[in-house]
């Protein structure tokens, strides 16, 4: 009764008054009851918020389903309400929308003043509750999976009961034998007509003579008229005749079944579909190679075919001659990279052949180029190297022109038609920015490298660090050299590219193997993963670049033929160096006539932005990464089907190896990951496709290296590793820039970013932010996480033994930047928060505007939390250096975004941004990364911020030391005041202010993406996303300065302070090696910033950044400072 | 989950009888029992006899008595679906908005005869609404009482030709509909109302 009381009052109320209570309570058990279904859906009512019949998940369930279904409620009283369930209350009070009494005569319905807007009925007061003809599934989420729509829809034959079928007596007979007879394909057209005119009186309106679509052709015997008669049916002979309208028939008069067709797996078929496009048997991977050698010359562009071809058929005998093991695995490489054959082997080639000639001819730069394997000779070489550097920038700048003739219209047209229209152009010209500069750098980068093995050889003390800088500096140098190259490749066209894909791949088993053998050098390579992919991107672009550039002619003839048998030629040149001396020189005879057909290539780069971004890109990504991501694009994009798909072979089959050399694979995929990174941010900006390609290049890169890892092992092991990275670092490189044209593959691409991503998930986390860096920095990250603060800094001290140390710890890293890499998710991210930083930023920040604030503030407490205790412990100091190498990796990552960014709006500015960005970013950022303490990250971005100044700060150690006293200040009170300073001064420092400046917003955008991408591996990192994210917010007006600031704040302070540290650490281990060479960057910088020569020099700084970088993850503080040194020097 | 167990009292799946104070029977299958609130969820055959639709009863176990558990279910309960809590608000909005329009009309004076086709063509048709005793539909076509097909009217076209097929086949199905389920006499009667 009482109930009965309730809901009278309720009514009364009703219309209006009830109306509130009604909804209020409604309101509230609406609320309730969310929470309730809340719950539900999460399938986990926890008692401490849910309480009463909410806790009761059954409970909640059923009343749930019930939600909106009439029901009638009986109270104690009898009375009986109908209305519609709406929602009920934690003590089962239940809610009636549009209640009404029902009375016990059965009436019509409620009329409209009997009901009530709803009616809260208190547990107590309610009898029973009845719900009739409810269906319990109509909520279930789960209405359009294959059981619950046959479920549904089977349900209803349970009441169909099947009845005997009797066909009557009369068609009996006729109609049976009529179905059996009848010829006729169902109804004739006349037939329906009549039909329904008769049974539905429906005229139809058909005309035969479709008037109202044509015309009726008017026939006479004219002579005209035949003639155009015959002419016509001419054109219909041809049109049928050709290939194309066969294979546009065969798709629709196809008789197999779509489970023939998409479903069944044919073993066969599958595998050749996958591996090769174009092939459709199962070929084992010796044979690869000069099937894809064929094929490359078919398929690749005429251009390249012109070159592939020549040189694929010469070349191909030569790379196997100088390493019959690596040969087949090469090959195999070089299959992938099809394309790249002729570009890749001959980077490889021209390595190999360099380091085994290098020593007589070429030896300085074949040294550097060699780099890990080549790392004694190397450091011969050096000298040379150093006089090669001139040689290169010119090299590069005569690539320029070379570009514009031809190669740059190829690559151009290749890219656009290959890659995804947004990716490629984009993706191309950001690369190309890079690129050029790279490959201007790159020239330098050899030098860098020359560099660094000359410091090994020049000073004993450093000679460990350099050693392992030396390893950094390899990575770097390749890096550099794969930024030249992958411009280079770029401006070769898809082979370039491609070339450098597969020298990826290769570079990345080169390191492994190098591990093995070499391992300070291998290590150093695999424990900057990045590095070790720049290095074998590096490798393989300095092969090219080399090549191209040295490119004595025969290099040039060589080169060619390594393209086509680019993985055989590569390998064997790592390996040959050692011993296939003579194949060697014969390569780079071949590589000399492919540095001429390079050249052409290069010529390609006419477009400086091209180029530049090419280089810079994978400058500043990183370097590695970067390099990767581009020549992963660019051999992706070329030869990505075709080489793309040889790589994923040799992906299976590195993927064995890379467990024995795991630091290699790990590099590899670290690198790949960087590479796909740093693609992906530049990419993801402007091309999806791309970055998905480049992923995808990436993973077959790795896959590729792996495989041709496993091969040569097989066949060489030690010898052969040394080789196979070679081999591979070229062949990657020509590959990657094909596959950066030929985007088009994306499936292949696709798929291996995936597994990438798979291996590594821990990456993953850090690779969206700076993959590049956290490549780097994850290794370096990894032991100063676990040892924090001991580790790291026994760790950057050690650099030069850290290289070793570092490559375990790459390995493990790289991995997980492989899984960032494929997580394309963290470069765009980063290209984001560029955006947001940069002018670049802009764009990203319009894409990703909301990631970045988001991972912002995450960092920002992150940071916070982390900063301090980095900042606190000695780590600090060394995670500083990481974070300013990382901080650079990230820049370079971000400058490479910003780059491309930037490059669009502004080329000089661009170019110098992704210069410094690229050179900067790529160690620091690097090094951040693999700080994969998020903290320490943090720190670096907003140390990096300062490090930006920093950046000036590896490049000069001086700067870092004008920073240190900078960074005291910023660590003093004033965050927002001291940062900016500190980061003025360094940028002063650095070298012209407004290039600083430039370079700072580029650099500061780059960090920004770095934090983000930080920031999403380590929520530690958060404090740099929160700088970043206000920097991205800010971004517009100088973001530099609001990045500082916001960084400070954060808690840069005692990052800050740390970083400060860190960077007098840096400084003062930079300083010892390079403090000259730090203000050389420092003038490069500035230098490269004004003018548009010294912004590819800018570039090549950068690649020698990412170099120091890599080397600075061996020897973090040390080897960074030096590696800037080298590059400044070079 | 201070709730407890599903099988303390009463096991999810196992058929109990019950007795109200009421003395209404009730019987089904154990879907949800909560102990604090005393509140038995059963689900029985649709009272319809729609396969596909059951009824869900709500009882109180204050105000019932004779509590049977006909057979104890021990397997464990199929775990439970999350719900489309959206798509549950708009099942709840439109049912109450449908049962709104309903009282309007019937607060109107609207004979059953014209509910019901409201109803039908409501179904098919969402766009249609009361207009005092006129269902309007597509704000287009007009059907006045008696809401025979030739009391449609509106602007020639194929919407009033899709409305007249829609309340043609709703008299032919109705006609139908009560020649199935009830006496021919009641037929006619009903006919004579209906032609009333």
């Amino acid at each position: 009764m009482s109930m009965k009381a309730g809901g009278n009052r309720s009514k009364p109320g009703g219309g209006s008054a009830a109306g509130a209570p009604a909804s209020g309570a409604g309101g509230s058990g609406g609320g309730r009851p969310n929470l309730g279904r809340g719950r539900h859906s999460g399938k986990g009512p926890t008692a401490v918020i849910f309480n009463g019949v909410y806790a009761n998940m059954r409970m909640v369930h059923v009343l749930t389903s019930v939600v909106g279904t009439k029901c009638e409620l009986k109270v104690k009283n009898g009375a009986v309400f109908e209305g519609v369930f709406k929602t009920y209350g934690p003590e089962c009070d239940l809610v009636l929308d549009a209640a009404h009494r029902k009375s016990p005569e059965l009436s019509i319905g409620p009329r409209k003043e009997d009901i009530v807007e709803s009616i809260i009925f208190k547990a107590s007061d309610v009898v029973v509750v009845t719900f009739k003809d409810v269906d319990l599934s109509f909520a279930k989420k789960d209405n359009f999976t294959d059981t619950a729509v046959s479920g549904k829809i089977n349900g209803e034959h349970k009441e169909k009961d099947l009845e005997p079928w009797d066909g009557g007596e009369t068609h009996n007979s006729d109609s049976l034998e009529s179905l059996d007879t009848d010829v006729s394909n169902g109804w004739d057209p006349n037939d329906m007509f009549k039909y329904n005119e008769e049974k539905y009186g429906v005229l139809s309106t058909y005309d035969s003579s479709l008037s109202t679509y044509t015309v009726p052709l008017e026939r006479d015997n004219s002579e005209e008229f035949l003639k155009r008669e015959a002419r016509a049916a001419q054109l219909a002979d041809e049109i049928e005749a050709s290939a194309a309208y066969k294979a546009r028939v065969a798709l629709e008069n196809d008789e197999r079944s779509e489970e023939e067709k998409y479903t069944a797996v044919v073993r066969g078929e599958r595998e050749t579909h996958t591996l090769n496009s174009r092939e459709n048997k199962y070929i084992p991977p010796g044979q690869r190679n000069r099937e894809a050698m064929s094929w490359g010359p078919g398929r690749q562009n005429s251009p390249r075919l012109s070159q592939s071809s020549a040189g694929p058929s010469a070349p191909r005998p030569g790379p196997h001659d100088y390493s019959p093991n690596s040969g087949a695995d090469q090959r195999v490489v070089n299959g992938g990279s099809s394309h790249w054959p002729s570009p890749c082997p001959s980077p490889s080639s021209r390595p190999p052949s360099r380091y085994q000639s290098g020593p007589s001819s070429l030896p300085p730069r074949a040294t550097t180029p060699t780099r890990p394997p080549s790392r004694p000779p190397s450091r011969p070489s050096r000298p040379p190297s150093h006089s090669s550097h001139p040689s290169y920038p010119s090299s590069s700048s005569s690539f320029p022109h070379h570009g514009p003739t031809s190669p740059a219209s190829t690559l151009p047209k290749r890219m656009s038609s290959e890659g995804p229209p947004r990716m490629s152009p984009k993706s191309q010209r950001t690369p190309r920015t890079h690129r050029v500069p790279p490959s201007r750098t790159t020239g330098i980068p050899p030098g860098v490298d020359l560099i660094s093995h000359n410091a090994p050889g020049e000073i004993p003390v450093s000679a460990p660090t350099r050693s392992n800088s030396s390893g950094g500096t390899w990575s770097s140098v390749v890096s550099g050299a794969h930024r030249p190259r992958s411009p280079r490749q770029n401006n070769m066209g898809g082979a370039s590219t491609g070339s450098s894909s597969l020298p990826s791949p290769q570079t990345g088993t080169a390191p492994m193997e190098t591990v093995a053998t070499p391992i300070s050098a291998s290590s150093t390579a695999a424990s900057s993963a990045p590095n070790m992919v720049a290095s074998p991107s590096g490798d393989a672009k300095e092969c090219r670049v080399q090549e191209g550039r040295q490119t004595s002619p025969t290099a040039n003839k060589e080169n060619i033929k390594p393209l086509d048998s680019s993985p055989s030629i590569t390998r064997p040149v790592c390996k040959g160096p050692p011993s296939m001396a003579p194949d060697h020189r014969k390569q780079i005879d071949n590589l000399k006539k492919f540095s001429v057909d390079f050249r052409l290539q290069s010529s390609s780069n006419p477009d400086p932005t091209f180029d530049q971004m090419m280089t810079k890109p994978p400058r500043d990504p990183a370097e590695k990464p970067k390099d990767l991501p581009l020549d992963k694009v660019s051999t992706v994009g070329r030869d990505s089907t075709e080489e793309a798909v040889v790589v994923i072979a040799a992906g299976a089959p590195g993927g064995a190896p890379v467990p024995s050399n795991t630091t290699i694979t790990n590099t590899s995929k670290p690198g790949s990951p960087a590479a796909l990174s740093p693609s992906p941010s530049a990419p993801d900006q402007k091309r999806a496709g791309l970055d998905v390609t480049s992923q995808g290049v990436q993973t077959t890169a790795t896959s590729t290296f792996s495989g041709p890892k496993h091969e040569e092992k097989e066949e060489k092991k030690e010898a052969v590793q040394d080789q196979v990275r070679k081999s591979t670092l070229n062949p990657n490189a020509n590959e990657f820039k094909p596959r950066f044209n030929t985007q088009p593959k994306p499936a292949n691409t696709p798929t291996p970013p995936r597994p990438q991503g798979q291996p590594s998930p821990s990456i993953v986390v850090q690779q969206p932010q700076a993959v590049y860096g956290q490549t780097v920095c994850f290794p370096q990250m990894y032991p100063l996480t676990p040892v924090s603060p001991g580790v790291q800094k026994s760790i950057i001290w050690k650099s030069p033994a850290m290289y070793q140390v570092q490559m375990p710890h790459m390995v493990s890293q790289s991995k997980p930047y492989r899984p960032g890499k494929v997580p394309n998710m963290p470069q765009q991210r980063s290209d984001q928060h560029h955006p947001p930083g940069t002018p670049t930023m802009m764009h990203p920040a319009t894409a990703a505007g909301p990631p970045i604030v988001a991972q912002s503030p995450a960092y920002s407490a992150q940071y916070f939390t982390c900063s301090p205790q980095q900042f606190t412990s000695q780590p600090l100091v060394q995670q500083m250096t990481h974070y300013q190498s990382q901080a650079q990796h990230v820049f370079s990552p971000v400058m490479q975004g910003s780059a491309r960014m930037m490059a669009p709006p502004t080329h000089g500015q661009p170019g110098l941004v992704s210069s410094s960005t690229t050179q900067y970013p790529e160690q620091t950022h690097t090094m951040y990364v693999s700080p994969g303490p998020m903290p320490q990250q943090y720190p670096h971005p907003t140390a990096t911020l300062h490090p930006h100044p920093q950046h000036p700060q590896p490049s000069a150690t001086p700067t870092g030391q004008g920073q240190q006293g900078g960074p005291p200040q910023h660590g003093g009170p004033p965050n927002h005041p001291a940062a900016s300073p500190v980061q003025h001064p360094q940028h002063p420092q650095a070298a012209a202010a407004a290039a600083a400046q430039a370079l700072h917003l580029a650099n500061q955008p780059p960090q920004q993406q770095m934090y983000s991408a930080l920031a999403p591996t380590p929520p530690s990192m958060t404090p740099g996303p929160n700088p970043q994210s206000p920097q991205a917010s800010f971004p517009t007006a100088q973001q530099t300065v609001y990045i500082h600031p916001q960084q400070v704040q954060h808690g840069y302070n005692p990052n800050h302070m740390a970083h400060v540290q860190q960077a007098h650490m840096q400084s003062g281990m930079v300083p010892s090696h390079h403090p000259g060479a730090t203000h050389p960057p420092m003038m490069l910088m500035a230098t490269q910033a004004p003018p548009g020569g010294p912004q590819p020099q800018m570039p090549q700084t950068a690649l020698n950044p990412i170099p120091v970088s890599s080397t600075t993850h061996f020897s973090y503080l040390a080897h960074p400072q030096v590696q800037p040194h080298h590059q400044q020097q070079l | 989950m201070a709730a407890p167990g599903p099988g303390e009292y009463f096991s999810v799946g196992s058929h109990v009888s019950c007795l109200t104070c009421l003395g209404q029977r009730l019987q089904g299958e154990v879907v949800a029992f909560d102990y604090q609130s005393k509140m038995l969820t059963l689900k029985c055959a649709s009272s319809s006899g729609k396969p596909n639709l059951n009824d869900v009863i709500l009882i109180n176990l204050a105000y019932v008595s004779d509590v049977d558990i006909i057979n104890d279910r021990t397997e464990t309960p199929p775990p439970l679906a999350s719900l489309n809590v959206s798509k549950l608000a708009n099942r709840a909005r439109s049912e109450k908005e449908d049962k709104l329009s309903q009282a309007y009309a019937i607060s109107a004076g609207v004979s059953v005869e014209g509910q019901q086709l409201f109803q039908t063509i409501h179904k098919t048709i969402k766009d249609c609404k009361w207009q005092e005793k006129n269902i309007i539909v597509m704000d287009d076509v007009v059907i006045s009482p008696p809401y025979q097909v030739e009391n449609c009217k509106g602007k020639e076209g194929s919407a009033l030709s899709h409305v007249r097929k829609i309340v043609e086949k709703h008299f032919r199905d109705l006609e139908s509909q009560k020649s199935m389920q009830r006496s021919q006499a009641q037929q006619t009667q009903k006919d004579s109302t209906l032609s009333s």
